[in-house]
Formats: C-alpha cells, sequence, structure tokens
C-alpha cells in the first residue's frame, strides 16, 4: 500500500540540518500504522513528506505503487483529494462553512452532485454520531466534535490512505478514547489504511504497530498482540527505554 | 533598551509590517504638498488670475486636508487592529495600557515625521510634472516655471506634524484594550455573520430607486430643489443596500444548496458573507467617495463642454461684426477695414461677406420681424458651407438656430410660422416649412423669402448692418491673436469665436483643474481603502488556503476563488458609484438641458478603465503572495 525506501530529508539553510535519514518504511492494505517518538525526531517530516506537503531530499515514496512526488502540481491536489485523507491536530476546520459544508468541501472542490453530496455526509454523520450538530458553525461545537467533523471530512470520499497527525493533541481524555475508538472503528470496517503521528502512548495503543523514530532514524518497532493493556504498557517501556520518562514528551512538536 | 527605543527600533526593524500605513501617510502628504506647490507659485499671488480662483483653490486644500484626516486615522485604526495579537503579548509580558498607548503615539509620530518628510521629497520629485499638466490645462498665459517651493514646503510640513500629532493623540486614547485572551486570539474570532431584515432590505432598494427615479425624472431648476433630497435618499439607500440588502442576498444564496455548493463557489460566498461586516463599510464609504469624485470631474467637464459647445455651434463664422444701432456708413465703413487690417496683421487668410439686416413690422406681432431674401443668405450659407436655398416664387421659410440654446416658453418657429409675411399689395405669404440653421444669428428666428418677394416686401423698419468672415481652417493661433485684437480695438462690436472660447477655457481652466485634481485624491485614496481591506485580512486568507491546500487544492482553483473574491471587493462599490453617476450626471444634462452622454461616457468609461487596470496589478501582487504562503 504505502512503501518508503531510503527517504531522507535536509533542510537547506544556513545551518542545513538533517532532519531524516534513509528512512525504510511498508504498510500492508488496512493496517493501523502509529509513529511515535521525542520531539524534532522527524516524525512530522516524515508525515509530511507521505502526505506529499513535502517532497523527500532523496529517496522515493510509493502509494499504491505510484510516486506521487513525481505528479504535476495540480494533478497532485487531485491525487491528495480523492486519494489521502487527513485529521489534524488543531482540526483545520474553515469557520466560515457550517459542520456540514465542511465535510462535503472536498467533493465540492471536485464538482459532485448535491444530491449524492448530501447522502454521503448524512450516512457519514451518522456513524460518527454528529447529525445533530449539521447546521451549527464550527465555533459553536467542542473539540471532540470538531475532530470527529474533521474524520468525518477525511472520510467522505472513502481515501485509500487516512494520515492523522496528533489527533488527540487538543483532546481530553475522554475526548481522545471516542476519536481513536472511532479510528479503529473505521480502520477495522471500512479496511482504510491508517498512518497517525502521536505522542500519547494511549492512543497510540489502539493501532496494529507501533514504529519508533529518534533523531531522523527509524529505532525500532512493536506489535499489538491481542491485548490492548499489555501493548500500552510495551509502548511506555519503549518511550523509557528510548530515554527520558515515558510521560515527559511534550505536545509542541518542531 | 529604554522604553522609547524600544517603541523606535519595533518600527524600524518590522519595515515589512509598517509599510502599507507608511506608504499611505506619504501618499497624502505628497498629494498635498504638489497640490501647495500648485497653489502657492508666484505666477498665481501677482494677481492675473482672479480672486474666486484663489478662493476655489484654498477651499480645495481645506477640502484635501480634511480628508487627509480621516484617511489617515482610517488607514491607522485599520493598521492597529491586525496588530491585536501584538498588544495581547505586550499586556501579557506586564506592560501598561499608558505604555502601549505611549508605544502606539510615538510610534505614530515617528512614521507620521518620515512620511511628511518622504511626501515632500516625493512631491518635489512630481512638482515639475503637475507644473506641466497644469500649464496646459490652465490656458493662463503666464508659463509656470518650476521655482523652490519654500512656503509650500512650511505649510505642508507644519500642517501635517500637526495631523499627524492630532492623530497619535487621538488614537492613542481610543485605543481600547479588551480581555487579554480575545487580544491574544486575534482575528481568530468570529465577529458573527451580519443579518439582513427584509424590511431594511426592501427599504433599501426602496429608497434607491425613489432617489434614482427623481433625479431622472426632474427637469430644469426642479434638479437644484430635488438635489439635497435626493444625495440623502441615495446614501441612505447605498448604506442599506451594503448592510442589508447584500447580506439579504448572499444569504438567500447560501441557502441554495445547489448553486453554492458548486465547486469553488461555497469557498468564494462563505467567507463573503463572514466578512460582510467589515466590506459594507469599506464599501459604502468607496461607493460614496468614488460617487463624488465621478460626479464633480463629470459636472465640470460635462458644463465645459456645454459652454463652449453652444458658443461655437451658435458661431460658425471666425469673426462676425454688427454695428452699433447708430452708428454710421462712414463708421462701418471703418470697422470693416479695421478688421481686415488686424486680419492680414496677423496673417490670417479669411473671405468676407457682408449684407444688410432689414426688420420689418409685422401685424399680429409685438415685434419686428427680420427677413432676408434667398440669395443674402446664400451667400452667407456658402461662407461656412452650409446648404445653400433655392426659394420658389412666392414662398418664405422659417429658419430658427439649432437647439444648442434652448429658451424657456414657445419655440421662435411655432410664432413665425403662426403668422404671414405680409407684401406691399396687401397679400400674404404663408411660410412653408421651418429649418434649422446657424447662418444668422438671430435668437428669434426669421424669414427667409425669394429675392422677387423682398423687393415688394413693405417699408423696413430697421436695418442693421451684418458682416462675417471665414478663416481658412489651421489657423487657430493667429485667429486668437487677432481676436484678441479686435477685442481691444473695435470695442465689442467684432465678435471672434476662438478668441472668446479661449477666454472662456482660461477662466474655466482653474475650476476645472482643481476639480480634477480633488476628484483624482478621491478615487485613488478610495482604492487605498480596498487595499488596506484586502490586506487586513491577507495573513488569514493565507492560514485559510494553506489549510485547504493541504487537504488538495489545486492552483487554478486557487486563483478562481482569488480573483472572484477581488474582484467582488473592486467591482462592487464601484459598480455602484458608476451608476450613481450615471444617474447624477443624467440630472445635470436635465438641468443644462443639453446631452452629456458623450462627456459623461467619456468621465466614466476613464475612471472604470482605471479601476480595472488598477484590479489586476492588485490581483497579481495579492495572487502572488497568496501563492508564494500556499504552495
Amino acid at each position: 500500500m504505502l512503501r518508503l525506501s531510503k527517504v531522507s530529508k535536509i533542510y537547506e539553510g544556513k545551518v542545513a540540518y538533517r532532519a531524516l535519514t534513509d528512512i525504510n518504511l511498508e504498510i500492508e492494505k488496512g493496517e493501523f500504522v502509529s509513529i511515535m517518538g521525542p520531539s524534532g525526531s522527524g516524525k512530522t517530516t516524515l508525515l509530511n513528506i507521505i502526505s506529499t506537503n513535502d517532497m523527500p531530499t532523496t529517496g522515493e515514496v510509493e502509494i499504491e505503487g505510484e510516486n506521487p512526488h513525481k505528479l504535476k502540481k495540480n494533478a497532485l491536489a487531485k491525487f491528495r483529494r480523492n486519494e489521502l485523507g487527513f485529521i489534524f491536530q488543531d482540526f483545520n476546520l474553515l469557520h466560515t462553512l457550517t459542520v456540514e459544508e465542511n465535510i462535503v468541501l472536498p467533493l465540492t472542490l471536485d464538482g459532485t452532485r448535491v444530491k449524492e453530496m448530501k447522502e454521503k455526509a448524512r450516512d457519514i454523520a451518522e456513524s460518527l454520531g454528529i447529525s445533530a450538530i449539521m447546521k451549527k458553525r464550527t465555533y459553536e461545537i467542542s473539540g471532540g466534535q470538531a475532530q470527529r467533523v474533521a474524520i468525518a471530512r477525511a472520510m467522505i470520499h472513502k481515501p485509500k490512505l487516512l494520515l492523522a497527525d496528533e489527533p488527540t493533541g487538543n483532546l481530553d481524555s475522554k475526548a481522545s478514547k471516542d476519536v481513536m475508538k472511532m479510528l479503529e472503528e473505521i480502520n477495522d470496517k471500512e479496511k482504510t489504511s491508517l498512518l497517525m503521528v502521536t505522542h500519547d502512548p494511549q492512543a497510540a495503543s489502539y493501532s496494529d504497530r507501533v514504529i519508533f523514530i529518534r533523531d531522523g532514524k527509524l529505532h525500532s518497532e512493536i506489535h499489538r498482540g491481542e491485548n490492548r493493556q499489555a501493548f500500552f504498557q510495551k509502548i511506555i517501556d519503549m518511550l523509557s527505554l528510548m530515554g527520558g520518562d515515558g510521560n515527559d514528551f511534550s505536545s509542541v512538536r518542531v | 533598551m529604554t522604553f522609547r527605543q524600544f517603541a523606535f527600533n519595533n518600527v524600524l526593524r518590522n519595515k515589512r509590517l509598517y509599510i502599507a500605513y507608511f506608504l499611505s501617510s506619504m501618499f497624502t502628504v505628497m498629494v498635498f504638498f504638489t497640490f501647495a506647490i500648485f497653489a502657492f507659485h508666484p505666477a498665481f499671488s501677482n494677481g492675473s488670475v482672479n480672486q474666486n480662483a484663489l478662493l476655489g483653490m484654498a477651499a480645495a486644500g481645506g477640502i484635501i486636508y480634511v480628508f487627509s484626516f480621516f484617511f489617515v486615522l482610517y488607514s491607522m485604526s485599520s493598521f492597529l487592529q491586525s496588530r491585536k495579537k501584538e498588544f495581547g503579548l505586550l499586556i501579557m509580558l506586564g506592560a501598561t495600557n499608558k505604555q502601549i498607548r505611549l508605544m502606539v503615539f510615538l510610534e505614530n509620530i515617528l512614521i507620521g515625521f518620515f512620511a511628511t518628510v518622504g511626501g515632500i521629497l516625493a512631491g518635489l520629485l512630481f512638482a515639475k510634472a503637475i507644473l506641466l499638466v497644469a500649464e496646459n490645462v490652465l490656458i493662463i498665459s503666464e508659463s509656470l516655471p518650476f521655482y523652490f517651493p519654500t512656503l509650500a514646503t512650511v505649510v505642508t510640513f507644519g500642517s501635517f506634524m500637526l495631523l499627524f500629532f492630532f492623530i497619535s493623540v487621538f488614537v492613542s486614547f481610543i485605543l481600547r484594550t479588551n480581555k487579554l485572551t480575545d487580544l491574544v486570539k486575534g482575528d481568530k474570532q468570529s465577529k458573527g455573520e451580519p443579518k439582513a431584515s427584509i424590511f431594511l432590505s426592501v427599504l433599501a432598494a426602496l429608497l434607491l430607486l425613489i432617489g434614482y427615479g427623481t433625479a431622472i425624472y426632474v427637469e430644469g431648476v426642479g434638479v437644484v430643489y430635488a438635489m439635497i433630497p435626493v444625495i440623502i435618499v441615495v446614501t441612505l439607500g447605498t448604506y442599506l443596500l451594503f448592510t442589508q440588502l447584500s447580506v439579504f442576498f448572499i444569504r438567500r444564496f447560501k441557502n441554495n444548496t445547489s448553486i453554492f455548493w458548486r465547486k469553488t463557489n461555497m469557498l468564494l460566498f462563505s467567507d463573503l458573507s463572514f466578512r460582510m461586516k467589515d466590506n459594507a463599510r469599506t464599501f459604502f464609504m468607496v461607493a460614496i467617495i468614488s460617487t463624488v469624485a465621478f460626479s464633480a470631474i463629470g459636472s465640470l467637464y460635462g458644463f465645459q463642454s456645454y459652454l463652449t459647445k453652444g458658443v461655437k455651434e451658435m458661431n460658425p463664422f471666425t469673426v462676425t461684426y454688427s454695428p452699433w444701432r447708430d452708428d454710421s456708413k462712414e463708421i462701418i465703413e471703418n470697422d470693416i477695414n479695421k478688421i481686415n487690417a488686424i486680419l492680414e496683421e496677423e496673417n490670417v487668410e479669411a473671405k468676407m461677406e457682408d449684407m444688410e439686416l432689414t426688420y420689418y413690422e409685422m401685424l399680429d406681432q409685438d415685434r419686428q420681424v427680420l427677413i432676408t431674401k434667398a440669395s443674402d443668405y446664400n451667400r452667407f450659407a456658402a461662407l461656412i458651407g452650409e446648404e445653400t436655398l433655392n426659394l420658389e416664387k412666392d414662398k418664405a421659410i422659417v429658419v430658427e438656430q439649432s437647439d444648442a440654446m434652448l429658451t424657456q416658453g414657445t419655440k421662435a418657429s411655432e410664432v413665425l410660422m403662426a403668422s404671414n409675411v405680409p407684401l406691399k399689395s396687401g397679400e400674404e405669404i404663408k411660410p412653408s416649412h421651418v429649418i434649422k440653421s446657424d447662418v444668422l444669428g438671430e435668437l428669434n428666428g426669421y424669414y427667409v423669402v425669394n429675392d422677387d418677394i423682398y423687393n415688394q416686401l413693405g417699408t423696413v423698419v430697421r436695418s442693421d448692418h451684418s458682416a462675417a468672415w471665414k478663416a481658412e481652417d489651421g489657423q487657430t493661433e493667429q485667429v486668437i491673436e487677432a481676436g484678441r485684437k479686435l477685442d481691444e480695438r473695435l470695442d465689442h462690436k467684432a465678435f471672434s469665436v476662438e478668441y472668446q472660447l479661449y477666454e472662456i477655457n482660461k477662466a474655466f481652466g482653474p475650476i476645472l483643474f482643481i476639480g480634477l485634481f480633488i476628484g483624482i485624491v478621491f478615487f485613488v485614496s478610495a482604492g487605498s481603502f480596498l487595499y488596506f481591506r484586502l490586506f487586513t485580512d491577507l495573513d488569514e486568507e493565507k492560514r485559510k488556503f494553506r489549510s485547504i491546500a493541504k487537504i488538495g487544492l489545486t492552483e487554478t482553483e486557487l486563483k478562481k476563488v482569488v480573483n472572484r473574491q477581488i474582484a467582488l471587493l473592486f467591482f462592487s462599490p464601484i459598480v455602484v458609484a458608476l451608476v450613481h453617476g450615471i444617474v447624477a450626471l443624467t440630472a445635470l444634462s436635465h438641468f443644462f438641458d443639453y446631452n452629456l452622454t458623450v462627456e459623461s461616457s467619456l468621465v466614466l468609461g476613464s475612471f472604470a478603465l482605471i479601476q480595472i487596470v488598477y484590479f489586476l496589478i492588485v490581483r497579481f501582487f495579492y495572487v502572488k503572495q497568496v501563492k508564494r504562503m500556499v504552495f
């Protein structure tokens, strides 16, 4: 589904900075993978490269056998719109639009028929439990609801790959749990591949596999067994092993 | 680092942030200064220009100054709006309100000082150009050489330092410090969508219709009485149009999902309605200011063309001579020789014709009426290349002047057509039809009869001599010079059109120039308001487009949205102003009873063109900025 081979990223500037070094990574169809690592380890850079918002300096990215970085600008925008789904820490909803309008935005840009958009929006809102707030504006809803709206927007065109950047970063523990359950369910039911960057071991414990990176290099990875509780423990252990305490990762990323 | 240093460095090291405010301030100073250079020109102070023109210039200077005050105030407040976050940060770090006010005050004084100096320097560069333009528009006998404008510099510097001082005081007092969190969040908060009431929307449409209807319907002197009420009604209507009616339409539009959800419409219109509260005020101001500019320039230009065209149409001959009533044959002969001599002196090649204008008593009219024979008429007509008449025996026709200058009441031709031409024998000849021609200057119209009939007319009551010259084309300058001499030496008996036009233009030049100047100042500042409106929201726009681009937005789509957004911003107030201008100029043409279509379309068309060019330039930079941030 997704394959990265020898991806490196160097930020040019007065002081050149090597953010990623020779990353090799493969994600199967329908897999749910988390990427963890301390601040400045290159998680976000990695996600930006996969989400085609940034170009790798060397190396290749393939999504379903296609290298999106080779596409022209306009085609790339269409690719993002049709093949990928995005969930952000700060939701990235447009406050000038209502919830419903936010959800159908990617379809509107594609010129889908209104009836079809309405149907899709209704279906997805129902499954995410946000039908009641469809006519509200984004500043009238809670953070948890906002993130669910963002998930609805990311899922409305049934993307092949869903990319989540700290989806629980701005949420309280209850809302975090809800959102993670929802993502797990989507992954389960729709067989959507899911790649998530997170600091939160609790959130990471919902995934099938956690990849740890440090200083721009792959550090290790662990797989989830039957028990989520045990998996959570293993993640905590790994984080402490990587240096520092398991819970001292600030939520401010580079 | 003292606080003063902090405030100064804050400006000097943040040039990009302050540049827009600085430039607009500098622009106003420059405008005022160039005007001052012109107004204080030594050529005017020695009394060659009449007192009224000087008074007009002083008033114009005052208007520009007052307008500058509001313009700078407006740019200042929109500039401060975009810096909320910074103030929030300072307060968070423990700055007191007083310190923030002091900072704003110091910044303003600093910017004001440099803007004044910069504006004066830039004005000096333009001084020569503006004087050249003035020289050509004004038609003054002296040239306007470049001079070192000490007085203008002192006046500009003094008045603008004063202006910036007052604005600094003013702004630092009205700088309200809201809750800290609101400041830090800055512009992320929603100002709420404006709501439209149906009643007020209908009222807006009604007010505009009534205003327009009245303005177009009234004629003649009625225009003057209707002017003030119409202006009030239309201004109010315009305000409601932008704050209510437009909001009403946008909301209706948003509810129609089949249009609103189509492609990029959603992005465009959601933003439009969201910003409508801010936009409405700007739109209103821009529309009114532009209307003032359009109408002022349009009426002045129209008035000038009304004056000159009328004179030109009524006087097809280069020089006409009509002696006083009691002048003897010798005086007349003498005068004609004098005119010929003057024309020769100035090397004007001209042909001459003369005739006796004979007036007769009419039975049923209480005035004497001019009757000419066809051969005389034809000689004059041939001179200016007009159609000659071929009258049959016992036919008479009525001639009236073309209606460049319409008099009130019944037309001359109607009166003449109603009565017959009496002959010596007691017979009468009925005039057959009316023609329009300017061959003879007789406001009340006259009869032309066949030469045979002419000899059978009754006794001549009064007889005037008339002579006319027609110069060959392309001798305008000599003709004007000759006209001046004729005017001096023949005490108003000889009339030269070219010289008369020259005199009208000379008197009218300063007024036209001042009007043009103020109109352009208003129009340019209207453009600046739009520019400010656009760039205040630039950061938020960039953020918005970036977040959409992450989901996937092609460059063409981005361009499309931005393009339409700017087009709406730039053209909706101008279109309203153009419509206002058309109505105002129509009313004006009703007042003069003179067709102003050509003049109006020329003035309004050139403004529309300028706005289009301005739009293209702004769009280029705006799209570039957004694109650099997004892609």
